[in-house]
């Protein structure tokens, strides 16, 4: 069979050649005038056959451009680009262009002919009205090939032909950058911003790869001449060096050289880029950005920037600051209603976070009559929510008492919980529903219901207790009082579930016996209890680097509840634990 | 063995024993289903592989239910079924006896599995296994294998494996042709120590030379029985490579000497496994090779957009080969991206079965071949559930995949040396 299969096939592909030959020959031919001929034979990979085409257009015409970057194409794919500097020679001869100077410092520097680069460099810049151009080409085409040194000189004689010291400073820069001397980089970007205010984006990102042992002569070196410029520079460039309190600082410098009036731009650059830093020290800087920008505003953009100064600040905890720019923005008379009402918020929040709640019950009660009426309704129950943290139950039932919004029940389920009235609690959830609340809100009240659903008794003040505990931060009482309440509650009826939450709180707190709990738990035999220990269990062997243990663990948890809602989670955990798919 | 031959094996097989494996209920045998009713698609061929790990036996019961497996329903499957969140429905004797009536009656076969291939993976020492599809399915699966290098390949190792699995090598020893685009990245200057290293190592001049000694060593473990399968730049790369044996096909960077100005011109494709007749892509700069290529996906103004390729359907009776390679719940499946996307028809050689194509268009996505005693089969592109795929995308996780279509294509090979009767060496 294999013989008359190769025959047929022999058949088949002999018939197949022979009607293909007549078009094969045809295409190697290609149709068409000379140029297109020489294109047709480049783009098949035929670069010698393009290479003779492109010469045979340039003996018609020594200086067709076309044929000549054609033929630079060809050489250079092929490493022989030097054998077409008789063509770029009589080229020049015959037409000289500035493209074809350009093509010759390519040809020149491909065949590694830095002395006729100068020369035709001067040659060209003899013809051209800005000088410079041809220096920078020259210079360029070094250092696309790394010679840094040659690179060097080109520029600099480019600077020395035109006479003056800023010429050609921001490509010197580049070079000093890539020889690693950052300091030399730093006085040529100071000279380039003279030259023009738009390298000042190149000048940071160059600077900005400064390493660490140069970077407080780089400092010196921009701020040190005292000029506007450069301390600017510094301070935009201390940011991309995680520097946000020193880049502040710099800044502040620079806009007091510049004055009152102006250096907003500055002021406005510094602040977009601080944002992207994500830390409090940034926050800050931010804040101090921000009031030095609004100085150099006036009227209702003065005000909505003081105002993000607040925010900033608030962010920071610099809640004096904030306070400050609040209180300007309330004295402000260019701003207007909406915006003093979010300053209003603005302190309202900053209250919050201080928690001096009593202040912002006041700011509440004061101002709650500018915002809308879910706005409000929204800010009362964070006030709730500030009250509970702290334990001041009173003060939180009394916001929320005749509340009957689903966010409004969330809440009140929640005071009730941690009154311990777990009758109260369960109704108030059931009636809040899924969707109050965020998200995280939502899945964590659910966890509750599902936590107290099998306790079958109503009241229950000791665990109310154990939450208030957990509100304050104070996770060592949690769960003790868990504890006791859980060991005196048959498993079956709330007992297993509270153990394993008072493990999951041991082993989120980095506890040491957070295992010994889970595996306690995992024994009891309640079995969606026991599944979620035992998932729990795999959670942390793996997080522990203990992969071996885990995949044994979360492998019984698999076999002995097979009808767990939990199976996904723990085979995709057993698959992480194994190595089967990336631990993202 | 031949395809005939194969054929005939397959005719012969006795129907699977009759001994009664350990009953779990009242089940003899357990079905894994690879149609929708299908939890798990691609963790099913692991738990198929390991029964035969095991001295197990199993079936594939081509074209029935989406080319699902037959188990024996002992403690040890069940229990690994259920780990993997395989569905595996118990089936008694009789029931069996039902599906194979039916499998007469229609275009289908049942195919018995005796062997778990023994798997070898070509890659360089420390990738991330999160790179190459086939190392993904291989894990996600729970399939084994071990990694072969050149050191490996040139020092005969090749012999010791059923299964040979190439991904993104580029067998021209022109680092994908990265080495001026991404210039200075410490991937590629590792990549590039790497292989540098190895090729002195192995006494080759240059890394092209060592990749050109690697091919051909390839080339002899299919021609002496071996399955090779080959994904994204290995398929077009290893062809130039066997073709340009004695051609300078790479660039100055790679070898320290340009391309011969004629090479495409000398090219020997009667060494290829499947294609002939390809112009090379001669740029140093565009991360292509040749013409192979239909979609060209880093040569600006010649890269085509991604649509979906179709599978073909073949006897199961006739070509139970084709068939196996087949099998899937989706005939129509989106395409995606690699350096080496699909195939130009224009550059198959005769006699290369297509698997699937892209209808209309002109190129194919699966291609198959025989090369003396055994089998080569190419799937295009680089990551079916990552079809855009670029450098420093991150991992694909199977888990989020369970069903991936182009994924069991994949693994369909991965299985389908597990049918042969008998022994591949010689």
């Amino acid at each position: 069979m294999r013989r008359g299969v190769r025959a047929r096939w022999t058949g088949v592909a002999a018939a197949v050649l022979l009607a293909a030959l007549p078009r094969g020959l045809v295409a190697q031919r290609p149709a068409g005038n000379p140029i297109q001929q020489a294109f047709e034979l480049e783009r098949r990979g035929d670069l010698s056959g393009a290479a003779a085409a492109y010469r045979a257009l340039l003996a018609g015409n020594p200086a067709d451009l076309t044929a000549l970057l054609g033929l630079e194409r060809c050489l250079t794919a092929s490493g022989r680009v030097e054998e077409m500097i008789p063509e770029v020679r009589t080229a020049l001869a015959s037409a000289p262009a500035p493209t074809l100077y350009l093509l010759a410092l390519r040809v020149w520097a491909g065949a590694g002919l830095p002395d006729s680069m100068r020369t035709v460099a001067e040659r060209w810049a003899a013809t051209e009205t800005d000088r410079e151009v041809p220096y920078r080409a020259w210079g360029d085409l070094l250092l696309q090939r790394r010679d840094l040194a040659g690179a060097r000189r080109a520029y600099t004689a480019g600077r020395e032909a035109v006479g003056r010291p800023e010429i050609l400073s921001a490509e010197l820069a580049q070079v000093a950058q890539l020889e690693g001397d950052f300091v030399a980089a730093a006085r040529e970007w100071l000279l380039a911003q003279r030259l023009s205010p738009g390298y000042r984006g190149a000048a940071v990102a160059g600077l900005a790869q400064a390493p660490a042992r140069q970077r407080d002569e780089v400092r010196r070196a921009l701020a040190e001449p005292a000029e506007p410029e450069g301390l600017g520079l510094a301070a935009l460039v201390a940011l991309k060096w995680d520097d946000p309190a020193g880049g502040v600082e710099l800044l502040r410098r620079a806009l007091t050289l510049i004055g009152p009036r102006g250096g907003a731009d500055l002021a406005t650059q510094f602040t977009a880029d601080v944002r992207a830093l994500g830390t409090v020290e940034a926050r800050r800087a931010l804040g101090e950005g921000l009031e030095l920008l609004a100085e150099r505003r006036s009227g209702a953009p003065a005000a909505r920037t003081r105002l993000e100064a607040a925010r900033a600040y608030a962010e920071a905890g610099e809640v004096g600051a904030a306070r400050r720019m609040l209180d300007r923005i309330a004295g402000d008379t260019a701003a207007g209603g909406e915006l003093a009402a979010q300053a209003a918020r603005t302190l309202f929040e900053v209250q919050l976070a201080e928690g001096a709640l009593a202040d912002a019950a006041a700011t509440l009660a004061a101002r709650g009559a500018a915002f809308p009426v879910e706005d409000r309704a929204a800010m009362r129950l964070r006030l709730a929510r500030g009250w509970m943290r702290q334990g001041r139950l009173d003060e939180s039932e009394r916001l929320v008492a005749g509340d009957s919004t689903v966010e409004g029940l969330a809440v009140a389920g929640r005071v009730a919980l941690l009154r311990g009235r777990l009758a109260a609690a369960r109704e108030l959830f059931r009636l809040a529903g899924p969707f109050a609340g965020t998200r995280d809100e939502a899945t964590a009240r659910t966890a509750l219901l599902a936590l107290i659903q099998p306790v079958r008794v109503d009241s229950l003040p000791a665990l109310g207790e154990a939450f208030v505990a957990l509100e304050r931060g104070d996770t060592t009482g949690a769960v003790t009082a868990l504890d006791q309440v859980a060991g005196a509650l048959p498993p079956a009826e709330g007992g297993a579930s509270l153990a394993l939450y008072a493990a999951e709180l041991t082993v989120a707190r980095g506890g040491a016996d957070g295992e010994r709990r889970l595996r306690a738990v995992a024994a009891s035999g309640i079995p969606a209890t026991a599944a979620a220990a035992e998932l729990d269990l795999g959670r942390l062997l793996v997080a522990l680097g203990r992969p071996a243990e885990a995949v044994a663990q979360l492998e019984h948890l698999i076999l002995t509840y097979p009808g767990s809602a939990l199976l996904p989670e723990a085979r995709r955990l057993l698959d992480r634990a194994r190595g089967a798919v990336p631990a993202t | 063995m031949k395809r005939r031959a194969f054929v005939s094996a397959m005719a012969a097989a006795a129907v699977w024993p009759r001994v009664r494996p350990a009953r779990w209920g009242a089940a003899d045998f357990l079905l894994v289903p690879m149609d929708e009713a299908q939890a798990d698609h691609l963790k099913a061929y692991g738990v198929a592989y390991r029964v035969l790990g095991r001295q197990g036996r199993a079936e594939w019961f081509l074209n029935y239910r989406n080319g699902s497996f037959l188990l024996p329903a002992d403690a040890g499957t069940v229990r690994d079924a259920a780990l993997a969140g395989v569905t595996a429905l118990p089936v008694a004797a009789a029931e069996v006896d039902r599906i194979r009536g039916e499998l007469a009656g229609t275009n289908a076969d049942a195919v018995p599995l005796e062997k778990a291939p023994r798997v070898a993976v070509y890659v360089p020492p420390g990738t991330p296994p999160w790179d190459d599809a086939v190392t993904m399915a291989l894990n996600y699966a729970g399939i084994p294998f071990e990694k072969v290098w050149d050191a490996e390949v040139v020092g005969g190792r090749l012999p010791a494996y059923d299964w040979l699995h190439l991904h993104h090598e580029d067998f021209t020893g022109q680092y994908s042709k990265f080495y001026l685009t991404y210039a200075g990245a410490p991937w590629l200057r590792e990549m590039v120590d790497l292989n540098t290293r190895m090729a002195r190592q192995l006494g080759f001049p240059d890394v092209p030379a060592a990749k050109k000694g690697v091919a051909a060593r390839v080339r002899g473990f299919v021609d002496r029985g071996g399955f090779l399968f080959a994904m994204c730049t290995a398929t077009e790369t290893l062809d130039l490579a066997l073709a340009a044996h004695d051609v300078d096909i790479a660039a100055s960077y790679a070898d320290g000497t340009p391309m011969a100005a004629d090479a495409a011109a000398r090219l020997d494709w009667s060494r290829a496994l499947a294609f002939q007749g390809a112009a090379l892509e001669t740029s140093p700069t565009v991360a292509q090779f040749s013409d192979i290529d239909g979609h060209q996906v880093n040569a600006p103004g010649r890269r085509q957009p991604l649509g979906a390729f179709t599978l073909f359907e073949f006897s199961a009776k006739i070509d139970p080969v084709n068939t196996m390679l087949v099998q899937g719940h989706r005939q129509v499946i989106p395409d995606f991206y690699g350096l080496t996307t699909s195939f130009r028809r224009a550059r198959l050689k005769p006699g290369v079965t297509v698997l699937a194509d892209e209808p209309g268009a002109p190129w194919v996505k699966y291609i198959h071949g025989e090369l003396g005693q055994g089998t080569w089969t190419f799937f295009g592109g680089h990551d079916p559930e990552d079809p855009q795929h670029s450098i420093g995308d991150p991992p694909t996780d199977l888990s989020l995949h369970p069903h991936s279509p182009g994924y069991r294509l994949i693994l369909n090979n991965v299985l389908f040396p597990a049918a042969k009767k008998k022994e591949l060496k010689t």
